[in-house]
């Protein structure tokens, strides 16, 4: 049995985010469009639903900084479509943990 | 011998591709059955010719079988599969069940079988076509002559049983306690990750939360259904006006189960209802900020599935959870009501929830919000004892 007191008070903040490292596979915002595209491409052909934070993930994808040529997106599970999506479409990637 | 005019019978046995699965009818020559063996005889289709079982070349087996292809025969390798194989394992199951004393031997002239019978186009093994056309043809005349299943078998399994083909099952609510992870945080892939993390078991539900509805709106609840197809997933809209345009939507977007406040309209609590049985999902009334859920529930002429006793999140720090009148809620209702109970449950709160009688308790950022979610998650589910539908049994019963 685990302790949970505490865990659920205002403001506390879950510590397992990671940052899924993408590498775009053009420069610039061509890459970025290319990689918008491609992730469509992937949950259509999958027959996925859209995610429903898609819209704000095509601001926040193409407002992100170029590190090297890698694009730093945020999220919250190793299993997450965003990763199965970059397996997919052949991205080169990486996770980096901050638990 | 068969007063109800035919018996059904029905059977699936084997695995792909040279599955075999078995739908026949037996009855008396003399009624409908009779009629329908000699239209079909008379009236082949293309690609979908009936043919008599027979036991070898010349003796067709007793009692007279017809044997109806369900898959199209679009070629010779079809035409073999069927004529070859199938035929001769479907006439083999008819002579045995006579033998075996399934079938009375006496009636044998009296009687017909109707099979249709499903064959893969790319079932290639003749050895495994045969054998599991044999057995599922013997189990659905066996089947079909003792009336199986009874009605009290399948209301028992209607709510265990994991379909076949889609590989999940769906979920009523009729094994409380349940416990609802619920979801008021905004951020997609946040909630996506979480979700993941979350044991799965039977006796989990979902809740897009109402912050997490009006960030994303109702849509989200399809996105959960991918990730879990199998659980329950509850839209927890609070409808206050439009109650049925609300509801709808709701289930439109596969909410099992949907949520208005208790505060709205009669009127509109009700449209909400009637349209959720409409769209075959359960309506929860939330009583947050309800002065008196009782008097609202003994004024509504249609009564919801799920009534959830809530304390808001903003009052958590200065107020006690109240489970005093869920006795009361439920006899109001028949006892055809689950109550839920709300607002900052810890572990150690479970078994006094559990005891006030409560059916479902809510949980969020405990859960949601835990550096371990599943071993959160599992500590809730430990701590109700809860145990999984069909874990401990054997798939071989049916």
């Amino acid at each position: 049995m685990i302790n949970l007191s505490g865990i659920d008070r205002e403001g506390q903040e879950s510590v397992f985010h990671k940052k899924l490292k993408v590498k775009l596979k053009k420069p610039g915002n061509e890459g970025r469009i290319e990689f918008l595209k491609d992730y469509l491409d992937y949950l259509i052909r999958k027959n996925k639903v859209v995610p429903p934070d898609f819209p704000t993930f095509v601001r926040e994808i193409m407002g992100l900084d170029d590190r090297s040529g890698f694009i730093h997106i945020r999220i919250w599970h190793q299993d997450s479509e965003l990763v199965e999506f970059a397996k997919d479409k052949g991205y080169e990637y990486r996770i980096d943990h901050y638990d | 011998m068969i007063e109800e005019g035919f018996l059904v019978g029905e059977a699936l046995v084997g695995e792909e591709p040279e599955v075999a699965h078995i739908d026949l009818i037996i009855g008396e020559k003399r009624g409908v059955m009779g009629q329908a063996f000699a239209n079909s005889l008379a009236q082949p289709r293309q690609g979908h010719t009936p043919i008599l079982a027979v036991v070898r070349p010349n003796v067709p087996v007793k009692p007279a079988t017809l044997i109806v292809p369900k898959v199209t025969i679009r070629n010779l390798e079809g035409a073999e599969r069927l004529f070859g194989p199938a035929q001769s394992a479907i006439a083999k199951a008819v002579a045995d069940a006579v033998e075996e004393d399934i079938i009375p031997k006496e009636k044998v002239e009296e009687i017909a079988i109707i099979v249709s019978v499903f064959i893969h186009p790319r079932g290639k093994d003749y050895q495994r076509i045969y054998r599991y056309n044999y057995g599922a043809t013997k189990l659905a005349i066996r089947r079909a002559m003792e009336r199986f299943p009874g009605i009290d078998t399948v209301l028992e399994e209607k709510d265990k049983a994991a379909h076949a083909m889609i590989g999940f099952r769906i979920n009523n609510l009729k094994k409380p306690p349940y416990l609802e992870v619920a979801f008021d945080i905004p951020d997609w892939r946040r909630v996506e990750g979480v979700i993941r993390a979350l044991p799965r078991s039977d006796a989990i539900i979902i809740e897009a939360g109402t912050p997490l509805i009006k960030r994303y709106g109702v849509e989200v609840v399809q996105k959960i259904h991918q990730l879990r197809p199998e659980t329950i997933v509850l839209a927890d809209l609070k409808t206050l006006d439009t109650g049925n345009l609300e509801a709808r939507m709701a289930g439109d977007a596969t909410a099992d189960v949907i949520g208005f406040s208790g505060l709205a309209p009669l009127k509109t609590m009700e449209k909400f209802i009637e349209e959720c049985k409409k769209v075959g999902a359960l309506s929860l009334m939330d009583t947050l900020n309800v002065a008196d859920p009782i008097e609202v529930l003994k004024s509504l002429k249609v009564k919801p599935d799920i009534v959830e006793l809530h304390r808001a999140i903003d009052v958590e720090e200065s107020e006690e959870a109240q489970w005093g009148n869920i006795q009361e809620i439920k006899r109001i209702c028949n006892n055809k009501v689950l109550v839920a109970v709300a607002g900052g449950i810890r572990v150690d709160k479970v078994k006094e929830a559990l005891k006030s009688g409560a059916d479902i308790l809510v949980v969020g950022r405990a859960i949601t919000a835990a550096k371990d979610v599943t071993g959160a998650a599992r500590a809730f589910l430990h701590e109700m004892g809860v145990e999984e539908v069909d874990q401990f049994r054997i798939m071989t019963d049916y």
